[in-house]
């Protein structure tokens, strides 16, 4: 049979979506055994058979909607398509590898990460929250907590100073201001009223409110908005070292165990995910639940992408799943990703790529996915000595991801900067 | 006859000499009368007619009857006789003997009466045929007059009316007053009383027990012997033997004259030659080689034949001119020359040969042996199909659900919780699962949050910490540590910091106890406020024990815990309460080694497990409720059902014990799956899961599920082997836990790490 592959000849047409790499709309005959190299050699080629000036690309494959990481014909067995037809090859640009920037190191583990701009604000277990610049420099360490910090969110920023909500297993959640020209950061409230730890901690889009999911099972949405409570608050907080004391303006009871993570979809839809083997979508008018979407293990993660509409979980097993929570019923698995060996502790989609997504495992590893190959990853972005904790892409030039080595990686993703140049 | 006749006269002369007991004679005598061919219908009638003097007619009968005898053997007629009996009524009573029978007799009037009585009724003489004289009715079942108010019918074809029968009450009445009761009989022919005298009684007694009935018999008389016994030395006769006792005789001679003449001549055979002969006749013997070789055997090869075996049809290789790939190259000649040793085993049983022709094909050289060996297929070809029961093995066994319908179950190990230096030997997590503890032989507690395992705190102890156990009461926040001797309960300072801070409000403060306490309960155990120094750690009541506390399990609502000390005799177990600062000894006698107490998920019950049994006491009623038999050398640990029915016990030899509590006191089920000592078993709270962890260094997963319908017994089925542990001297895996929410097993080994699998 193998014999026979080798000599088979396969039709193709090579399409594109980018103006830049188009080819001549020609049916081409290829033998089926080539693989994802041998396309990309025949693809410049013919690029630059048109155009001299093309300077040499990598592209990815997709047939079927799926890309090709194997060779064609077993690409195309699998799909179980015959040989006969005249496939369809749609070529993408490749996303380039990232690069290894920096490595900022930690006392203890790091728990949370997020960027904002050139900011990199990091929550940690020696109950410390500080902010790096992104190429490194460790700007602040702020003590206030008095257990280990599990999760930290930008609220906004701008050139003077910046707003951020941490949250931590002291079962309070603080949002603190930090004037970047003094590099002074204070604590304009801490937020009272969950009865375990908090885990999980998002911002609206808009930044006016935010909702934090904690241990008592209780998704809480509080208010950013600190302007009115200052004044009133002064004596107190002459008193105290911290701020004002907030309570939630919204308690949402639903889930049975703990509250894993937290995101919010717009700004009257809030993601969750628990460790009840379920993930629920909030809508805050009606104070409940809109779509409820259940799995057979717990979730640790979820993250939700307005770009493609998705939803991409990680739970309690080696892989990250797509859901669809427009789809009634939501419990249709669109795809399933396998390629971590350990429990997957963060994902999160790109913010501008729609269909790149990275996840962070107990296995070490962060891996940058395409979502339309789901059996292996684009790039192992390796570097971690241990399990990774969370992981952060919010600023799309950079991945940055925490873990219990006690570092941040951060990760410089090449193809914004070059379309950057471009435009 | 004589000699009879003698006795009888014999008898006369006693009657002559005894003369009180005279009836009796008559009594002895009237069976010798019945042997006698007397006449008896006359007597009988003589003694109708005579009523009062019976006695005289008796003795005088007996003479009569005597001489009677006597004169039959003289050879006289009947007819005399008859005339004198009918004549000589008055003759008789003027002979001596009766008259002096008669003088005798009539003093003692009383007996006289009685037997006259008695007379009466029978007649003297019991023969069946004449058993009730006055009754014509005959020998007819009695039963048949039972409606009729008489009973048959007399001389006088009158009826002879039933006597009046009295009821129960007289009968009572005259058993009470009448002293002759118990003798009394009731005839069955006349329906009439009958008081049964001392003799008759005397009579029913030497039958029943087997003796001769008359008493006068003598069974040992003494022997006459008539004929002698002893051998003469002389000869009685001298007569000289006769001449034919030693002359040979002559027509014998003749005989064997011919006999012989006969065997010269070959007609007549000697006994030798007879058996020689058959010897020769009969041949070589054979036995039967089949079973039978019968018709039936004949049937059944028409109706069910054994066919032959069938033989491949000739190929190419077989022909006398066959294609050249079909002859052996050197290579296929190597292999069936080194075949020569076992030649069934050549894929063909010759070597092909190629002939010009076929004129030139050999005669086929093994022809005589292939017949002999086809010939020997026949002869041994089994006569009979045996019918060969095929089962498949795996019908046998049980059907299971397959492992896969029953998940979730944990597979894969997903943490490591390093931090320990030495074994770690228990564990145990917080109700709500977001944290776990664990005790180690470093001395040391180590409190870990179960999603990252991160080592939050280390509580260092003063000895070796063999048990933790978290207080499963939500509401308060107190860990367990039993270490060496020292019994610590520690606020571990996680999760709600509400509770908390309840939590060591509660314990800061100690109850004023007005109970006074034993000695027995002084001496082994004291509490304490922690110190200082301990009271950092979160250390908050310390408990000291006078022995070295092997096991603290909780009571489920949180208030009560027991302790174990294997080592504490009749004190091995303690039962103390947290709120009152308390402790009790509930057990005064020991019996046996306490291994591990357990408390009942919702009954007042406790389970004590000694070295070979379990015990489960009533606390409220302070009883003894079941003792369950294990049948296993030395138990490690048990865990109980949620539901409270079912127990799991796991043994240092090897097994896991399922009891049904409801079901008996012997294992539902036993459980070999380890390949060393069990070390500790769990059930999960929420799902139908239990796991035991052994030394083999493996934990074993198994579906556990109990159903609510009582009929239907737990089905159980071994699920996962994790083995990830490493072996360190001897010991594996230590203890395990489950998440109390999630389907994850917490498993603690002498490798120093906790590991969690899901």
């Amino acid at each position: 049979m193998e014999v026979d592959n080798n000599d088979i000849q396969i039709q193709v047409h090579f399409k594109s979506k980018q103006e830049l790499y188009a080819v001549p709309d020609i049916p081409y005959s290829i033998s089926a055994n080539v693989t994802t190299t041998d396309l990309n050699t025949l693809v410049n080629t013919l690029l630059q058979h048109s155009n001299d000036e093309h300077v040499t690309a990598d592209f990815d494959f997709l047939v079927i909607d799926e890309c090709l990481r194997t060779t064609l014909n077993e690409h195309l067995r699998e799909k179980a398509i015959s040989f006969e037809e005249v496939i369809n090859i749609e070529y993408v640009e490749r996303f380039p590898p990232p690069e290894p920037q920096d490595c900022l190191l930690h006392d203890d583990w790091v728990s949370a990460v997020e960027t904002r701009g050139n900011w990199i604000l990091t929550g940690c277990y020696d109950t410390t929250v500080n902010i790096w610049t992104t190429h490194g420099t460790h700007i602040l360490t702020i003590p206030g907590h008095t257990m280990p910090v599990k999760a930290v969110s930008w609220v906004s920023l701008d050139e003077q100073k910046g707003t951020f909500v941490t949250c931590s297993q002291d079962q309070t959640a603080m949002i603190w201001q930090w004037n970047i020209e003094t590099n002074s950061v204070e604590c304009i409230s801490v937020c009272k009223g969950h009865e375990r730890g908090i885990d999980a901690i998002d911002v609206s889009p808009i930044g006016q409110r935010f909702a934090t999911g904690s241990w008592d099972t209780m998704l809480k949405v509080w208010s950013t908005d600190f302007s009115d409570v200052e004044a009133s608050t002064e004596v107190k907080r002459s008193k105290k070292d911290h701020g004002a004391t907030k309570t939630p303006k919204m308690t949402l009871q639903g889930h049975r165990e703990s509250i894993s993570a937290v995101q919010w979809m717009d700004n009257d839809t809030i993601l969750t995910s628990s460790w009840d083997h379920t993930i629920k979508v909030w809508d805050l008018h009606l104070e409940g639940i809109k779509t409820e979407i259940s799995g057979n293990k717990s979730f640790f993660d979820v993250s939700y992408s307005p770009l493609n509409n998705l939803i991409i979980a990680a739970s309690a097993d080696k892989n990250l799943k797509i859901y669809d929570p427009r789809l009634k019923g939501g419990n249709v698995i669109r795809n399933t990703y396998l390629g971590h060996t350990k429990w997957i502790q963060t994902v999160t989609w790109s913010t501008e790529e729609e269909f790149l997504f990275v996840s962070g495992s107990y296995d070490n590893q962060v891996k940058l996915w395409d979502h339309r190959s789901p059996k292996a990853p684009l790039y192992d972005l390796i570097g971690h000595g241990d399990k990774v904790l969370d992981i952060d892409w919010s600023n799309p030039k950079y991945i940055v991801s925490g873990g219990c080595d006690n570092s941040v990686r951060v990760f410089k993703s090449k193809k914004i900067g070059k379309e950057a140049e471009q435009n | 006859m004589l000699r009879k006749n003698v006795l009888k006269r014999d008898f006369v002369d006693d009657k002559t000499k005894q003369t009180k007991n005279d009836f009796v004679d008559v009594l002895q005598n009237s069976p010798e009368e019945s042997d006698g061919d007397s006449s008896d219908e006359e007597l009988v009638e003589e003694n109708f007619s005579s009523d009062e003097s019976e006695l005289e007619f008796e003795s005088d009968d007996d003479g009569n009857y005597v001489r009677k005898e006597v004169i039959a053997d003289e050879n006289e007629t009947s007819d005399v006789e008859a005339s004198e009996k009918s004549d000589d009524i008055e003759d008789y009573s003027d002979d001596d003997l009766s008259d002096s029978d008669k003088i005798i007799n009539k003093p003692d009037s009383t007996e006289i009466e009685y037997i006259s009585e008695r007379n009466d009724e029978y007649n003297n003489s019991d023969t069946s045929d004449e058993e009730d004289i006055r009754n014509t009715l005959g020998n007819i079942p009695m039963h048949w007059y039972d409606e009729y108010k008489h009973i048959g019918y007399d001389w006088n074809a009158k009826q002879i009316q039933k006597p009046v029968k009295g009821d129960q009450i007289d009968d009572f009445l005259r058993k009470i007053e009448d002293p002759n009761f118990w003798r009394t009989v009731k005839d069955p022919q006349t329906g009439q009383e009958v008081v049964l005298t001392e003799d008759d009684i005397g009579l029913i007694r030497r039958i029943n027990s087997g003796r001769v009935p008359d008493s006068q018999f003598n069974e040992y008389q003494p022997w006459v012997d008539w004929f002698t016994s002893e051998v003469e030395k002389m000869p009685i006769t001298n007569v000289p033997d006769h001449k034919r006792s030693f002359l040979p005789s002559v027509s014998e001679k003749k005989k064997i004259g011919k006999m012989v003449h006969a065997l010269k001549m070959g007609w007549m055979k000697s006994m030798d030659d007879i058996k020689k002969d058959k010897l020769l006749k009969r041949g070589p013997k054979f036995y039967m080689l089949w079973e039978t070789d019968t018709s039936r055997e004949d049937m059944r090869r028409i109706h069910d034949p054994v066919s032959a075996p069938k033989r491949d049809l000739p190929g190419h290789a077989e022909s006398y001119n066959p294609p050249a790939e079909y002859l052996f190259d050197d290579k296929e000649m190597k292999e069936w020359n080194k075949m020569s040793d076992e030649p069934h085993k050549r894929k063909l049983h010759f070597l092909p040969q190629k002939h010009k022709s076929l004129r030139e094909v050999p005669a086929y050289s093994r022809y005589l042996r292939e017949r002999f060996l086809r010939c020997l297929d026949l002869y041994l070809c089994p006569r009979a199909k045996r019918m060969k029961l095929n089962i498949d093995a795996e019908y046998l066994i049980p059907k299971l659900p397959s492992p896969k319908d029953l998940q979730p179950f944990p597979t894969l190990e997903s943490l490591v919780y390093h931090g320990h230096t030495d074994l770690v030997r228990s564990i145990s997590i917080e109700p709500k699962g977001e944290y776990i503890v664990s005790g180690s032989d470093d001395k040391t507690v180590k409190i870990w949050e179960v999603a990252t395992a991160r080592c939050i705190r280390t509580i260092e102890t003063e000895d070796v910490v063999r048990c933790v156990a978290w207080c499963p009461n939500p509401k308060l926040s107190i860990i367990a540590i039993a270490s060496g001797q020292r019994l610590l309960l520690v606020n571990p300072k996680v999760g709600d910091k509400f509770l908390t801070k309840k939590t060591d409000d509660l314990l800061s403060e100690s109850p004023k106890s007005d109970q006074l306490e034993t000695d027995r309960i002084k001496t082994a155990v004291q509490w304490e406020t922690a110190e200082k120094h301990e009271q950092i750690k979160g250390v908050r009541v310390v408990i000291k024990h006078f022995k070295v506390i092997r096991q603290v399990t909780w009571h489920g609502r949180g208030d009560y815990f027991a302790t174990v000390m294997p080592e504490g005799a009749n004190r091995s177990a303690l039962i103390h309460q947290l709120s009152k600062r308390r402790s009790q000894i509930p057990f005064s006698k020991s019996k046996g080694l306490v291994q591990y107490v357990l408390f009942h998920p919702i009954k007042p019950c406790l389970f004590v497990a000694t070295q070979h049994n379990i015990r489960i006491y009533d606390l409220v009623k302070q009883e003894l409720i079941k003792k369950l038999i294990t049948n296993s050398k030395w138990i490690s640990g048990m865990a109980i059902h949620p539901k409270g029915d079912n127990l799991l016990v796991s043994t240092y030899d090897k097994k896991m014990l399922w009891f049904d509590l409801d079901l008996s006191t012997k294992p539902y089920q036993t459980m070999r799956l380890h390949k060393s000592a069990v070390r500790s078993v769990a059930y999960h709270l929420r799902y139908p899961l239990f796991a035991s962890a052994s030394d083999d260094s493996s934990v074993i997963v198994s579906h556990g599920m109990v159903y609510n319908d009582l009929l239907q017994n737990p089905l159980i089925v071994p699920l996962k082997k994790l083995e990830t542990h490493e072996q360190r001297e001897e010991f594996g895996v230590l203890d395990v836990v489950w998440h109390p929410m999630q389907p994850w097993i917490f498993s603690s080994g002498a490798d120093s790490t906790i590991r969690l699998y899901t």
